[in-house]
């Protein structure tokens, strides 16, 4: 795209970036805004995951780090790793530099659908990191909060095995869980809009067509994903992400009312971009596995440039990791994604 | 006879759960199936419902569902299988590595393996190595299955193998490893006996390392 158009206009600040792709203008150049969480974070300022997992300050302090170090336009911010299954009362747990794993579930029948009716969201520790990275990095940047749909907070209280049992076993019962896991989505969203967000990022990440079927999506989880994103796009865009493959639903996605959908590596974006139409924002989808942990530098460029090439041309592209960066992925690949997002993506 | 069995290796397919708990009664009343040809029509079943999987036809709620009807039937035949069955399958102790608590993948294979008639004893996730180790010892396993999702578990994997080194238990008991993050150069880096991707695979090396 270099040469095209834009040459010669003022540069936009990131944040400008991010507005004009959602408003359908075409920016100066893509926005590049990787899924670096709180998982990948920490190192970058040389703590450990254990350190910033409940430490509000310590996680703010690691997003706005990378955020400094690799120059990318916009970040999430979390509440804090053991929040989203914490939100609902999972126990969680992290040992140094490990992923927090969720160490047990808590409902196991009908009978246990009672204990999730007190979601405590909005406890100010929560949301502490959030309105620090908003202060911080706000003004100039996209700050997207970061809320699990009802159907993955109903899988974490279950336990996803017994939740996707259930589909054939309790249909019913996948309901109800659905239906009481809602006020949570709910809750923390309009909390992190409170606190200042740019964007909702609403995660389904077992919703897609790589785990379930496209009816079972739509009969589960399409139904809850339109109706809290109805009631929270009001406010903020709604980005939402399912991981994997989800060419199968995309187009029950794209009426969701969401404003961008954010699109794993499995998915062609230019395949994509067909089904969804032009109204869309499409984020994504460099493999965070096989690209950013494991390919080189050549292999990062390579795959920036194949999705630039495939989706960028009219605007209404984010250029973004599928998923969450592993732990392990090198400094040097991270770096690469931005270098070449900006080499390739100037329109 | 052995039109049940089929109706009954249709209805795991299926994951009918009530069908195939009532088919494994209907086998037992007629008493003429011997514990091998149950057990191969369950493993057949089992290896149906992985490539109906990897073909994209079923999603990961139609392979549990039949991994739930593999289990209540086995609840049901398994005073009737005790009776007939000479050699048992082997002895297996299977479970997701410290620091991983990918369930799904495993528990399809501690289906399968039950429903090929294995013993199987599933430690569960994120089991440690002492846990490991304890058990393979404690029921003399003549096989160790360690899934392994994420690559970051390859300091446990490697920690499992040279504890069973140390301990002299390699001999005669043979590793496997598996899960999504595995590929041949993974696995042959860690140095475990075997590995496989999916159902079919992972039955098959089982078979081909307890040589039958
Ligand atoms: C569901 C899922 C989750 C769920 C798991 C819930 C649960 N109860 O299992 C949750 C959300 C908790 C989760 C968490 C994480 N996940 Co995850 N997850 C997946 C996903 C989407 C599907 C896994 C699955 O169930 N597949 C279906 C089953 C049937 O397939 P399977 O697991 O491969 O099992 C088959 C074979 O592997 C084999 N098999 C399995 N075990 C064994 C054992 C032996 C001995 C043998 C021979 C064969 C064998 O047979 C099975 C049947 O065919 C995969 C994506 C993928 N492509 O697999 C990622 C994936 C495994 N996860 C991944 C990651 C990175 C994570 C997290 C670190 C994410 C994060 N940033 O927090 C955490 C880690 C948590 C932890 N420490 O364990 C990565 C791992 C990549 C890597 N190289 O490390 C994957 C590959 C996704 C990706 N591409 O990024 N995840």
């Amino acid at each position: 795209m270099e040469g095209s158009s834009g040459a010669g206009r003022e540069p936009m600040t990131p944040k400008q970036r991010f507005q004009a792709v959602l408003a359908g203008d075409i920016p100066d150049t893509v926005p590049i805004i990787p899924v670096i969480d709180g998982y990948y974070a920490p190192q970058v300022i040389g703590r450990a995951n254990d350190e910033c997992f409940m430490d509000g300050g310590c996680l703010a302090a690691a997003l706005e780090g990378a955020l400094e170090r690799y120059g990318y336009d916009g970040t999430l911010a979390e509440m804090g790793l053991g929040s989203h299954p914490n939100v609902l009362g999972c126990p969680v747990e992290v040992e140094g530099n490990d992923v927090p794993l969720v160490v047990d579930t808590v409902v196991r029948d009908r009978r246990d659908l009672e204990k999730l009716a007190e979601p405590d969201p909005w406890s100010e520790r929560k949301m502490e990191p959030v309105r620090r990275l908003v202060d911080s990095v706000g003004a100039g940047h996209a700050v997207l909060g970061s809320v699990r749909s009802p159907f993955e907070y109903a899988a974490t209280v279950r336990g996803l095995v017994g939740f996707m049992t259930d589909f054939y076993r309790d249909p019913e019962f996948v309901h109800e869980l659905i239906a009481a896991t809602k006020p949570a989505t709910l809750a923390v969203g309009r909390a992190l809009i409170e606190a200042g967000v740019d964007a909702l990022v609403i995660k389904d990440s077992f919703a897609s067509s790589s785990m379930i079927s496209p009816d079972h999506y739509r009969r589960f989880a399409f139904p809850a994903e339109a109706e809290v994103i109805g009631e929270l796009a009001g406010e903020v865009p709604v980005i939402l992400h399912i991981c994997r493959n989800s060419m199968p639903i995309l187009a029950e996605m794209a009426r969701t009312g969401a404003a961008v959908l954010e699109l794993d590596s499995p998915v062609d974006l230019a395949g994509a971009r067909r089904v969804v139409g032009e109204g869309i924002v499409l984020k994504g989808n460099i493999d965070a596995v096989a690209v950013m942990e494991k390919g080189s530098v050549a292999d990062v460029e390579q795959a920036v440039r194949v999705a630039i090439e495939a989706a960028a041309a009219e605007g209404r592209f984010i250029l973004s990791t599928g998923d969450s960066i592993p732990l392990a992925a090198p400094e040097e690949n991270v770096a690469a994604l931005v270098e070449y997002g900006r080499k390739y993506g100037r329109y | 006879m052995s039109q049940t069995l089929e109706q009954f290796k249709q209805a795991i397919v299926a994951g009918d759960v009530d069908g195939s708990v009532a088919l494994s009664a209907a086998i037992i009343a007629e008493g003429d199936a011997t514990a091998e040809q149950i057990t191969d029509h369950l493993s057949a079943a089992m290896e149906e419902v992985g490539s109906r999987y990897e073909t994209g036809e079923y999603f990961i709620p139609e392979m549990l569902r039949s991994a739930e009807a593999v289990e209540r039937s086995l609840a049901v035949l398994e005073p009737y299988l005790f009776e007939r069955q000479h050699d048992q399958g082997g002895v297996v102790v299977m479970g997701t590595v410290k620091g991983d608590i990918h369930n799904i993948g495993k528990n399809i294979i501690v289906s399968a393996l039950k429903a090929a008639g294995y013993e199987v004893h599933d430690l569960g996730v994120n089991v440690s190595t002492a846990k490991f180790i304890d058990k393979v010892k404690q029921v003399d396993a003549d096989l160790l299955l360690l899934s392994a999702f994420t690559t970051s578990t390859r300091p446990a994997l490697l920690e499992i193998l040279a504890v069973l080194e140390d301990e002299g238990l390699r001999d005669n008991l043979k590793v496997i490893s598996g899960g999504a993050s595995h590929s041949p150069e993974f696995a042959r880096e860690v140095g475990v006996d075997g590995f496989a991707v999916d159902v079919k695979s992972t039955l098959a090396v089982c078979r081909k390392l307890l040589g039958d």
